[in-house]
């Protein structure tokens, strides 16, 4: 452990950091463009000098090494370290558009924040815009719209681009006044990444096509979440808004994915608005599926789970999308409902092949919580597949289904051909769905559930970390909470009575001994303070003080 | 706690002081009368023939909205929601799109300000960066309802042919004459327009 003075404040830290690193864990901030914590150090900015006594010069805190004894001064304490930092600044903004107006990234913009900064901005820049050099803008990169104007050249597309993703489809051209950064003829990203090169970069020089012109930052509410395109669970916000959630932003956990998130995940909050959401229960009368109300259907459910069938057995299906308490809660369901139900969550049969997965983040798993499933012992019987066998052989009582539609990939037509023959060869089937599809239409009674996003509650992924997604949205329509359904159902057939995912996690899944030790405020927590463990993000800032 | 120099006024002691009978009544009734010879019309009334008769507004008057155009009639508005942003009532809707000129990026495909909920306080005036926004001394809003007919869209918020009778109001960063530089060219022309009244821009 070295000792070292930032601002008069005396750490601790570990001899192997940088001096940002120690700032940043201090909670002292050095302004910084192109250091970033998950990318290697470049230096090449010099908005992040400091004093280190002794030293000769001012010298750039990213990348000097942090020595025991070092006496740091930042801007916020010393006048020349202020002084340097305006006249980097003041360098930036020579040739800056300075059009924060229709600027996408204005509201989580570094380059507006420093000039806002008390300590190292609000001089005033006497450039006339005719003496600026012009650069290209408006240009059309697929995913990333870019402008070479508002560029501070600080290379962290470029890093990413070469170090993390691998693509390598950025490079710097031209010298001085007149560099630029470009892509190959202008041609469109192929990187199935490219999507986090809008949250890196720190101005807007790189932003979001997907997000352009949406929604002024400001106006948006967030969520801390789980990204759930597959089973690494990459850590999101949910950025909101009026009732949509307009983008998807990776928060910065270096155990699961780093500061990123592939763009399949970032675009998977469309899906939705492409599948037929279920907004009211329906019940079978006289062999038709009609709409009902929550208290009729219900009571149809209970009084018919209840029962006990002459003969056959009971099928529980549970989703890879649920949460792991709505998991619990249905695989206790299943026990209550029979000794030896049959119980599974899982389709054996080979996925599409057009699923992809790679060394950085993307699995071919595309649940987000086959693991947690798989924890509570929801897989018993031999797949889907042998479920549907046994109910082609009408050995099948009842069943419940609990579905989740996949986010990202193909729409799963051979787990949707496996729950229509449930369906059909099963005499009273609940199916308990967010998506209205075909395969539901035989089915007995249906119940509107809530979405990813729309309910509280943790997540397994497929390293085993359990991670929590806040709620978002409000299911649409009469939709309910697949949770507050389940309980409900069980308190009916006799279980306990819980009040929401904290309680059943509490009193309920930590029995299991997978999930023992754990706490779920704790589990909430590390969600809300996940952002800047280390270096602030361009984004995860407070937000417009005052709205 | 008392305020020490406050002034305490007994009205007791005062009506005490008219004494119990007619005294206060007469007293009553001569304020009345005085105010009612001073209302006159002829002398110094406050009484005008509304709304043949208008009264001239300060050029500061927070009135309906005008959005500006350029030179060549489009909108000055670069859809920023500064105005949004600022706007206490959050009255003002703004949908941003692509502009097909490459040269301008963004431009406001709807910009709607709802007057039914506008406190006029002109915030939003003072945001704007592009002189986009303006107001005039228009006050005179009278619908049939008040969901809908006082959400002006940019159709309305542009074609005020009306600005030329009550003339422009609140715009502080505004350098030059509003009413000229703006006014679309299907406007009557001002002088025909004028009622007597009306307060000069
Ligand atoms: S485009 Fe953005 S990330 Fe890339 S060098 Fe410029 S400012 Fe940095
Ligand atoms: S890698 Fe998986 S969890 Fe991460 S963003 Fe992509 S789909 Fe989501
Ligand atoms: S005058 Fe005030 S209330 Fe009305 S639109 Fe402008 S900011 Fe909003
Ligand atoms: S502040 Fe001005 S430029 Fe910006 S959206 Fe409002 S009217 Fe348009
Ligand atoms: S030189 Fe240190 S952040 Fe760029």
């Amino acid at each position: 452990m070295a000792v070292i003075t930032i601002d008069g404040h005396p750490l601790e830290v570990e001899p192997n950091l940088v001096i940002m690193q120690a700032s940043d864990r201090a909670g002292i901030e050095i302004p910084r463009f192109c250091y970033h914590p998950d990318l290697r150090p470049e230096g090449s900015c010099r908005m992040c000098l400091v004093r280190v006594k002794g030293f000769a010069r001012l010298t750039p805190a990213c990348a000097t090494p942090v020595a025991d004894g070092m006496v740091v001064s930042t801007a916020h304490h010393d006048e020349e370290v202020a002084q340097a930092t305006r006249g980097v600044l003041e360098f930036l903004l020579v040739n800056h558009p300075l059009d924060c107006p229709i600027c996408d990234q204005s509201g989580e913009c570094s380059l507006q924040d420093y000039y806002m900064h008390s300590d190292y901005g609000l001089h005033r820049s006497d450039v006339e815009p005719e003496e600026k050099v012009r650069k290209r803008k408006g240009i059309n990169l697929g995913p990333i719209y870019m402008d070479s104007e508002r560029c501070v050249m600080c290379s962290r597309c470029v890093r990413f681009s070469n170090e993390v993703s691998g693509a390598g489809e950025l490079q710097f051209v031209s010298r001085g006044n007149h560099v630029e950064i470009m892509a190959f003829e202008d041609r469109a990203l192929q990187d199935p990444y490219a999507g986090n090169l809008a949250d890196l970069c720190p101005v807007g020089a790189l932003t979001s096509r997907d997000f352009r012109f949406k929604r002024r930052v400001w106006f948006l509410d967030h969520a801390d979440s789980i990204c759930p395109g597959c089973s690494t669970g990459c850590n999101v916000r949910i950025d909101h808004a009026a009732g949509h959630i307009e983008r998807l932003v990776p928060r910065r956990n270096p155990a699961v994915n780093h500061s990123w998130m592939c763009d399949e995940g970032r675009f998977s909050y469309k899906r939705p608005e492409s599948l037929p959401r279920l907004t009211t229960p329906r019940l079978r009368i006289h062999g038709a599926l009609r709409r009902a109300s929550w208290d009729e259907a219900m009571a149809v459910v209970q009084r018919e789970l209840a029962s006990r069938p002459p003969r056959g057995a009971s099928a529980v299906v549970a989703s890879p999308m649920a949460s792991n308490e709505s998991l619990w809660v249905l695989g206790q369901l299943a026990r209550a409902l029979s000794s030896s139900p049959h119980l599974e969550y899982r389709c054996l049969a080979d996925p599409s092949p057009d699923i992809r997965e790679d060394a950085l983040l993307r699995r071919r798993d595309k649940h987000l919580n086959s693991t947690g499933a798989g924890w509570l012992g929801l897989g018993t019987a031999a797949g889907l597949e042998a479920l549907a066998l046994a109910a082609d052989r009408h050995e099948l009582a009842r069943a419940v289904i609990l579905h989740g539609a996949p986010r990202v990939g193909p729409n799963e037509p051979i787990r949707r051909e496996l729950l229509s023959r449930i369906v059909r060869g099963t005499p009273f089937v609940v199916v308990m769905s967010d998506v209205a599809e075909d395969w539901g239409d035989a089915a007995h009674v249906v119940l509107p559930v809530a979405a990813w996003a729309e309910e509280e509650g943790t997540y397994t992924n497929g390293a085993g970390t359990v991670q929590h997604g806040a709620c978002a949205l409000n299911p649409p329509g009469e939709a309910r909470a697949a949770l507050a359904v389940l309980t409900e159902l069980w308190a009916a057939l006799g279980g306990p009575r819980y009040g929401g995912p904290a309680d059943v996690f509490q009193r309920g899944l930590m029995q299991c001994a997978a999930f023992e030790g754990l706490d779920y405020g704790t589990l909430a927590s590390r969600a809300a303070t996940a952002y800047p463990p280390e270096g602030r993000m361009p984004y995860g800032q407070e937000g417009f003080a005052g709205r | 706690m008392a305020k020490k120099d406050s002034r305490v006024v007994d009205v007791t002691a005062q009506a005490d002081a008219l004494g119990a009978g007619v005294g206060g009544m007469t007293a009553g009734f001569a304020v009345t009368l005085r105010n009612m010879v001073r209302s006159l019309p002829g002398r110094n009334s406050v009484t005008i023939q509304y709304p043949e008769q208008r009264k001239p507004y300060s050029r500061r008057f927070r009135g309906v909205h005008v959005l500006t155009l350029r030179p060549d009639g489009r909108l000055k508005c670069v859809a920023c929601y500064l105005c949004a942003t600022a706007c206490p009532a959050e009255c003002i809707s703004i949908e941003a799109a692509e502009s097909p000129d490459p040269a301008v990026e963004k431009v406001a495909r709807r910009y709607e300000i709802d007057l039914a909920r506008c406190i006029f306080c002109g915030f939003c005036v003072d945001a704007c960066p592009e002189e986009a926004l303006a107001m005039t001394r228009e006050y005179d809003l009278t619908t049939r309802g008040r969901l809908t007919e006082l959400r002006y869209g940019i159709e309305e918020l542009t074609q005020r042919p009306q600005i030329a009778d009550y003339g422009a109001g609140y715009r502080p960063h505004m350098q030059y004459p509003l009413v000229e530089s703006y006014l679309p060219t299907n406007l009557p022309p001002p002088a025909a327009a004028s009622s007597p009244e009306a307060p000069a821009p």
